[in-house]
C-alpha cells in the first residue's frame, strides 16, 4: 500500500493557492499577446491583403480615393478570431494586435465595431452608407 | 421547559446544528481545497448554496411516488436531527438521555443512508437506481464494522470491570476518567472514523455519487427543496459523527467552558484527518469498497475485541 | 430495487453526461454492475468544417483548420500546411520546420498533462487532477509567451512560421521544461505506485496486441499495446527527419500502460524539445513565395498528433480554394476499442476505458450519406427538405 501524493499535500498545505484572483489581481499578458486589431492609415496602399486573408471576414474595407490614399477600416471585434493573419498580410505593417486590449466582453453590440479612418472619411462612410470595397 | 425547547430548537441542536454542520461543510471544502492549491469557497458559500437550493424549484419525476419524494428528505433531516439529541454536542451534555439510546443513535444515522438508497430507488432514473444500488451496497459493507467500532470504548469498559453502558452520556462521563480509547483501541478508532467517511460517502468511497458514473448517484432526480434537505441532513450528519467519534476516543467530556472549547478543537482535529484522507485517496470502485470492509474492516475490528478479550482472560 | 442484479438493462451515457466533456452517445447494457453489450453513436457535434473549407481561400482555410480542435490546434494546422506546401512545390526552410517541431511537441505535453488530470478525475482522484492542471499552465504560458495565444497559437502561415524564436523564449522554455520534467517523473511514480490509483487502472481494458492490430488504433493507446506505429518516425513531416522522436512501447496493454506510454511520451517531448532548441538551425522563417492559386492535383498528409494518427487529404483543382479536404482524426480510429474493452467490465471502470483513449468528439464528428451501389437514392437535400425531415424528425420522436 503505497499513497503517493503525500509529500505534494504536505507542501501545497503551506503554500498560497495558485488560483489567480482574475478581476482583481490582473496578470500582463505577453508582449506578443494578440488581442484588438488597430488600423493606421499610414503607410497603406489599399491592396486589400489584410481583407482577402482574413478567415472571419472582421475587416470591411472602404476605399475611398486610392490614389490619395483615402481609406477607411472598419473593424468587427466580435468577429475576429485574433488570428493575426492580417497583421502578417500587411506589407507595410499598418496592422496590429494590441496585447493590452484584451479584455473585450460587453453588452452593446455596438461597441464592437471600430472604425479607422480620418473623421471626415468616416463620416462620409456612415452617412452614405457606402458598400465595403469588394463586398 | 422553555430551556429545553431552547435546546431543541436553537442550541446545542436545532438551527445552531444545521448552522455548525454547514460551517464543518466549509472547513472540509477550504481545506480540501488548500491542499489541492486552490482557493477554496468563502465562509458563507454552504449558507448560500443552501438558502439558493431552498429557494429553487422543485421538479418532481414522473412514476415515482409524490408523498415518497417528498417525505424522504424530511425524514432524513429529522432523523439526522434526532441523532443530534443524544450526542455531546460540542462538548456539552446530550440534550436528551437514556440507557441505550447509543444504539437507538447510531440506527438514526443509519436512516440518512437509508432514506438517500430510497429516494434513488423509487425514481425511475436509471442513474438513481444504478446509485441506490450502490448506497445499500456500500451500507452493508461498512455499517456493521462501524457500528461494532463505536461500540468497543463500552465493551471494552465492561470487559476491565469498568463502569459502562450503552449510554452515551454516561459512557463520555467514564470515558473521560480513563485514557483515551485512541490510545487503548486504536485499530477500532480507525475503524470508526474511516466508517464515518464512508457514511457520509466522503472521497475514496464516493462511488454512489460518482458524478463520471452515474451522475448524483440516487439524489440525480433531486432538486431544490429536497436536495437541499439532503445537504443539510449530510451537514448534520458530519457533526454528529465527528462528535461521537471524539466523544468516545478522544477522551469524552470534561467539564467547564473550556472543555466545550477543546472538545470543539478536537472535532475539528478529526474533520482534518478526514480531509487529509479524502485528499490522498483516489476513489475506490464499489466492489473494492465491499472488499475493503469485509476483508479488511471486519477482520481489524474483530481482531481488536480478540485482543481485548485476551487482556481481560491474562489478568 | 427494481432491478435485480441478474437483470439486464441500458444505462445510457450521453448525449449529456458528465464523464463525457462532449457530446456523443453510448449504450451500456449492464447485468448488475457487469457491461455485456455496448453500442456508440457519433455525431452530435458535426460542425461542416470540412464543407467549410471549401468555400474559403487556402489561407483561411488554415485558421479554419486550427480550430477543429482546442487542445491540438497546432497538429491540425500543421497537418494542413505540410499537405498544402506539398501541392504548392514550396520548399519550407528548415528553421520554420523546426519551430514548428517545437509547438507540436509543446502542445503534446499540454495536451498530455491536460487528458492526465481528466483521467484521474474519472478515476475519483481530484487531487491528481488539481495538481497536473495546475502543471499544466507552465506550458500554457510558455505556449502564450512565445505566440501570444493559449490555445490557438496561430504559428504557420502556409509557407513557414509566423514568429522566431526569441531569446526569452528559448530561456522561459528550457526552464519550463526543466520543471515540468521533475513533475512528469512525479506523476508517473503516482500512476505506477499509488496503491488506490493502481485498483482503478492495473489490469482494466487490457488490449492485447493482436486485438489492437486488428482493431486498427493509434497512437499511445497503440502504443501502451505494443503496436510501433508513430507517424514521426514512420513517415517524418516538419522536422522530424533531423530531430527525431523515441518511440515509447509498452507490452501490458492495460489502462496503467496508457498512462506510463502517455508519460514516457512526456518525458520524450522535453529531450526532443532540449534537442530542438539548442540546435535550431538558421534561415528564414517562410517560404520565398507562396502562391495564392495552386495549381490542380491532391495530396495526403499524415502527422502525429497528441491522441495518435491525423490524416488529410487535399484536393485542388487549380483554384484559390480548396477543392476538397478530408479530415480523419485519431479518435474515431481508437473508438472501436472502448467498444470491444469495456464488455465484461464494471460499469464503474466505463469511463476510465473511454477517456484511456483520450477521446475528441467533435473533431471526428462527419456527416456522411451512405449510398448503396446500384440505388440512385442518394438525393440531394435543399434546405426546405431538410426542414421538412427535421420537423417530420422530432414529431415522429414525440409521439
Ligand atoms: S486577427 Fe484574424 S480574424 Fe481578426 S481581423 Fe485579423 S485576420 Fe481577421
Ligand atoms: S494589407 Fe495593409 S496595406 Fe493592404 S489594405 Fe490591408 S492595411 Fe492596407
Amino acid at each position: 500500500m503505497k499513497i503517493a501524493l503525500f509529500t505534494d499535500l504536505a507542501r501545497s498545505a503551506f503554500r498560497r493557492p495558485v488560483t489567480e484572483r482574475y478581476p482583481f489581481e490582473k496578470r500582463p499578458a505577453p508582449p506578443l499577446y494578440r488581442g484588438q486589431v488597430s488600423w493606421t492609415a499610414e503607410g497603406c496602399t489599399g491592396c486589400m491583403l489584410c481583407v482577402k486573408d482574413c478567415p472571419a471576414e472582421a475587416i470591411d474595407f472602404f476605399t475611398l480615393d486610392k490614389a490619395n490614399k483615402r481609406f477607411v477600416f472598419r473593424y468587427h471585434t466580435d468577429r475576429c478570431t485574433f488570428c493575426g493573419q492580417c497583421a502578417y498580410s500587411c506589407r507595410f505593417s499598418c496592422i496590429t494586435l494590441d496585447d493590452e486590449a484584451w479584455e473585450l466582453a460587453g453588452g452593446d453590440r455596438a461597441a464592437f465595431v471600430v472604425t479607422y479612418g480620418r473623421p471626415e472619411d468616416i463620416a462620409r462612410v456612415e452617412l452614405e452608407e457606402l458598400p465595403a470595397t469588394g463586398a | 421547559m422553555t430551556r429545553d425547547l431552547i435546546n431543541l430548537l436553537f442550541f446545542p441542536a436545532g438551527l445552531g446544528l444545521i448552522a455548525a454542520g454547514l460551517l464543518y461543510q466549509w472547513v472540509d471544502r477550504k481545506l480540501l481545497a488548500r491542499f489541492q492549491n486552490r482557493l477554496g469557497p468563502r465562509w458563507f458559500q454552504p449558507f448560500a448554496d443552501a438558502l439558493k437550493l431552498l429557494g429553487k424549484e422543485e421538479i418532481h419525476p414522473a412514476g415515482s411516488s409524490a408523498f415518497l419524494f417528498a417525505a424522504l428528505p424530511v425524514l432524513a433531516l429529522a432523523g439526522a436531527l434526532t441523532a443530534a439529541l443524544y450526542v455531546p454536542l460540542f462538548g456539552l451534555a446530550p440534550v436528551f438521555s437514556f440507557p441505550g439510546d447509543l444504539i437507538v443513535t447510531l440506527y438514526l444515522m443509519s436512516l440518512l443512508t437509508l432514506c438517500i438508497g430510497l429516494a434513488g430507488a423509487q425514481t425511475r432514473d436509471r442513474f438513481s437506481l444504478a446509485g441506490a444500488l450502490r448506497v445499500f451496497t456500500q451500507m452493508f459493507a461498512y455499517e456493521a464494522p462501524f457500528i461494532l467500532a463505536l461500540l468497543s470504548p463500552a465493551v471494552a469498559l465492561m470487559l476491565a470491570g469498568q463502569p459502562s453502558s450503552w449510554q452515551i452520556g454516561e459512557l463520555v462521563l467514564s470515558a473521560a476518567g480513563q485514557p483515551w480509547f485512541l490510545l487503548t483501541l486504536p485499530i477500532t478508532f480507525v475503524v470508526a472514523l474511516v466508517g464515518l467517511m464512508g457514511k457520509l460517502e466522503l472521497p475514496p468511497f464516493d462511488a454512489p455519487e460518482a458524478e463520471t458514473e452515474i451522475v448524483a448517484g440516487a439524489l440525480t432526480e433531486y432538486s431544490g427543496r429536497g436536495l437541499a434537505l439532503f445537504s443539510l441532513a449530510r451537514a448534520v450528519e458530519l457533526v454528529v459523527g465527528l462528535t461521537l467519534v471524539t466523544a468516545l476516543y478522544l477522551g469524552g467530556i470534561g467539564a467547564g467552558p473550556l472543555a466545550a472549547v477543546l472538545f470543539t478543537a478536537k472535532t475539528i482535529g478529526l474533520l482534518l484527518i478526514v480531509v487529509v484522507l479524502q485528499t490522498l485517496l483516489a476513489r475506490l470502485r464499489i466492489d473494492q469498497t465491499v472488499n475493503l470492509w469485509w476483508r479488511l474492516g471486519s477482520v481489524l475490528v474483530l481482531a481488536q475485541w480478540l485482543l481485548l478479550l485476551i487482556f481481560r482472560v491474562l489478568r | 430495487m427494481n432491478a435485480p442484479a441478474t437483470e439486464r438493462f441500458v444505462v445510457p451515457i450521453g448525449p449529456q453526461h458528465p464523464a463525457l466533456k462532449e457530446p456523443g452517445h453510448f449504450e451500456f447494457t449492464v447485468e448488475g454492475e457487469t457491461v455485456v453489450d455496448a453500442t456508440v453513436r457519433l455525431g452530435y457535434a458535426h460542425r461542416g468544417i470540412e464543407k467549410g473549407a471549401e468555400g474559403r481561400n487556402w489561407t483561411q482555410t488554415l485558421y479554419l483548420i486550427e480550430r477543429i480542435c482546442g487542445i491540438c490546434s497546432h497538429i491540425h494546422s500543421t497537418a494542413y500546411a505540410v499537405g498544402v506546401e506539398q501541392l504548392a512545390e514550396v520548399e519550407v526552410p528548415a528553421r520554420a520546420q523546426a519551430i514548428r517541431e517545437i509547438i507540436c511537441e509543446l502542445e503534446r505535453v499540454h495536451s498530455h498533462l491536460l487528458w492526465l488530470g481528466v483521467a484521474a478525475h474519472d478515476a475519483g482522484f481530484d487531487t491528481l487532477f488539481m495538481y497536473t492542471w495546475r502543471d499544466r499552465e507552465t506550458v500554457m504560458d510558455i505556449l502564450e509567451t512565445m505566440s501570444g495565444n493559449r490555445v490557438h497559437y496561430s504559428a504557420n502561415v502556409l509557407g513557414g512560421v509566423k514568429f522566431d524564436l526569441t531569446d526569452e523564449s528559448a530561456v522561459a522554455i528550457l526552464k519550463g521544461v526543466e520543471f515540468l520534467e521533475e513533475r512528469t517523473h512525479h506523476y508517473r511514480k503516482v500512476v505506477s505506485e499509488d496503491a488506490f490509483f493502481l485498483q482503478r487502472t492495473r489490469g482494466v481494458g487490457t488490449m492485447t496486441h493482436a486485438e489492437a492490430l486488428a482493431l486498427g488504433v493509434v497512437g499511445p493507446t497503440a502504443r501502451a499495446s505494443g503496436v510501433a506505429r508513430d507517424v514521426r518516425l514512420d513517415a517524418p513531416y516538419v522536422a522530424y527527419a533531423d530531430f527525431p522522436a523515441r518511440i515509447q512501447l509498452l507490452t501490458a496493454g492495460d489502462l496503467e500502460a496508457r498512462f506510463l506510454a502517455r508519460l514516457d511520451e512526456l518525458l520524450d517531448s522535453f529531450r526532443l524539445i532540449r534537442v530542438l532548441v539548442a540546435g535550431l538551425p538558421a534561415g528564414e522563417l517562410t517560404a520565398k513565395r507562396m502562391p495564392r492559386k495552386l495549381k490542380p492535383g491532391e495530396v495526403i498528409s499524415r502527422v502525429e498528433a497528441p491522441r495518435g494518427e491525423l490524416f488529410y487529404y487535399i484536393r485542388s483543382t487549380g483554384g484559390e480554394q480548396p477543392d476538397r479536404v478530408k479530415v480523419r482524426t485519431p479518435t474515431l480510429c481508437n473508438m472501436g476499442s472502448v467498444i470491444t474493452q469495456t464488455i465484461g467490465h464494471n460499469l464503474a471502470d466505463v469511463p476510465m476505458i473511454l477517456v484511456g483513449i483520450d477521446p475528441c468528439f467533435s473533431c471526428n464528428d462527419r456527416a456522411v450519406t451512405v449510398r448503396r451501389a446500384g440505388d440512385d437514392n442518394g438525393r440531394a437535400w435543399a434546405w426546405a427538405d431538410l426542414r421538412r425531415y427535421g420537423i417530420d424528425y422530432y414529431r415522429r420522436i414525440r409521439n
